[in-house]
């Protein structure tokens, strides 16, 4: 499965480098490809590319607040979480995505 | 319906927008404040760069309602409630409602920018103006009369009836009348309410009794030490995040700029706002019992000894932190996310999350 995603927080100074990460060592264990953007208060940064985007099964929205650029998701398969349920429970999230998208 | 309307996610996001410059703005006053300076009143005349730092931060402060105002009408309707939400912050600084008028007037005008986009239907020729002109002009005159007339009036009345009552409590014990102050001072961090006894202060002053002005000293410094404390005895109550906005409100404190709490009372008001008004209410009490005065009406801990009766100030200070301190100890709940690097998922219910195709 392929993901992409953006994590956010409302400090943009840690819960949103702590939901990428607990995001992407979760779907490597899984075996699955994955890129998270993060929209800290520093800026953005890993930004995702339209062909990452164009490719990914599933985009999944980690933000206590309203991110930025939506609009590139047009047409794709979203969830949105709060960053606290990416990082207590990550694992979780890409097997339900993965039994839910029947891959 | 309440759901829908995502209100704490746009509360979250006009938050994230104005951390940077509640701290920025504090700190330049801090640092401002500690190298004697103050407020330019005249900039035909010479200033000082102490001077120059604590106008750069009261500048910045100014800016917190338009800011919160503004974002949180950005994350309800987009790039087109930027302007209007910046405006309802202005007004609600200039009739005097404050972080709650800011907050409440950006809620109001996001939401109608956002109706109009979807409602208003406008010719295929003036479909450019609408993000430029026709939304944001629409709403801002909208709304922005309604914050003048309509919602400026209640929070108007509450601020004459509440200089009613403290004129009224003046007759009263001393104590009583700290307690109200102090209560007051402390109950909005900074905001119309604290200001009405901020002003009633300033203008006792002019009179030459310099107890009240003690009081809303004390009661801006009680929020940021007693949450302070609370972190130091109970760590557990306070999430990650929340500690690394204690230790930037803490030394805010020192210099007594109370706004630093308001992060922390955004994610728990009922908790923070009583357990910060109670302590500073007692301490205010203590205050006036033991006739502790200021003749300088504000600089935290650095103007203690030019205080009437510091030991008092101290010692009303001290009780009043450790109140609002035990009161949040006591009461506030443990924060949930303290677990980060842990290896297995914590089993939380994922049933009502749904993979959707809407944008939202």
């Amino acid at each position: 499965m392929k993901i992409v995603g953006i994590a956010a927080c409302t400090s943009g100074i840690a819960h949103t480098y702590i939901a990428k990460e607990k995001l992407m060592k979760a779907a490597k264990e899984l075996g699955h490809e994955i890129h998270i953007e993060t929209q800290g208060t520093i800026g953005t940064e890993d930004e995702l590319t339209d062909l990452d985007i164009k490719n990914a099964d599933i985009v999944i929205v980690a933000a206590d607040i309203n991110v930025g650029g939506k609009e590139r998701f047009a047409g794709k398969k979203i969830l949105n979480i709060p960053t606290n349920i990416a990082i207590k429970s990550p694992k979780s999230i890409i097997k339900k995505i993965q039994a839910d998208l029947g891959l | 319906m309440l759901k829908k309307l995502q209100l704490k996610k746009h509360a979250m996001t006009g938050i994230s927008y104005m951390l940077p410059l509640v701290v920025t703005a504090g700190l330049l006053i801090a640092i401002g404040n500690l190298s004697g300076g103050s407020v330019i009143k005249n900039y035909k005349e010479a200033y000082s760069i102490a001077d120059a730092l604590v106008s750069l931060g009261v500048f910045g402060m100014g800016l917190i309602v338009p800011v919160i105002a503004g974002a949180i009408s950005y994350s309800i309707a987009d790039r087109p409630g930027i302007a209007p939400g910046l405006m309802m912050g202005l007004i609600a600084n200039a009739i005097g409602a404050g972080f709650l008028g800011g907050m409440l007037g950006g809620y109001i005008v996001g939401y109608f920018v956002q109706y109009l986009k979807n409602n208003l239907k406008v010719p295929v020729w003036a479909q450019g103006l609408m993000p430029m002109m026709i939304l944001p002009l629409i709403s801002t005159m909208i709304v922005g009369l309604l914050m003048f007339y309509v919602i400026g009036t209640p929070i108007v009345w509450l601020t004459a009836t509440l200089t009613e009552v403290l004129k009224g409590l003046q007759g009263g014990s001393r104590f009583i009348f700290g307690l109200g102050m102090g209560a007051m001072a402390a109950f909005d961090f900074g905001g119309p309410v604290n200001k009405v006894a901020s002003l009633f202060a300033d203008g006792l002053l002019v009179e030459g009794i310099y107890g009240p002005e003690a009081v809303k000293i004390l009661a801006s410094m009680v929020p940021p030490f007693g949450v302070a404390l609370s972190w130091i005895i109970a760590r557990k109550k306070y999430s990650k995040e929340e500690a690394e906005n204690i230790k930037i409100a803490f030394p805010m404190g020192v210099a007594m700029i109370t706004e630093g709490v308001i992060p922390i009372a955004a994610r728990d008001p009922i908790r923070v706002i009583a357990a910060c008004s109670i302590g500073a209410a007692i301490g205010g009490g203590f205050s006036m019992l033991w006739n502790v005065g200021s003749p300088v009406p504000s600089g935290g801990m650095f103007i203690v000894p030019a205080m009437e009766n510091p030991i008092g100030f101290l010692a009303a200070l001290s009780i009043g932190t450790v109140i609002t301190a035990a009161i949040l100890v006591l009461t506030k709940k443990p924060a949930a996310d303290d677990s980060f690097f842990d290896e297995e998922d914590e089993s939380v219910d994922l049933s009502e999350l749904n993979i959707t195709d809407q944008i939202r």
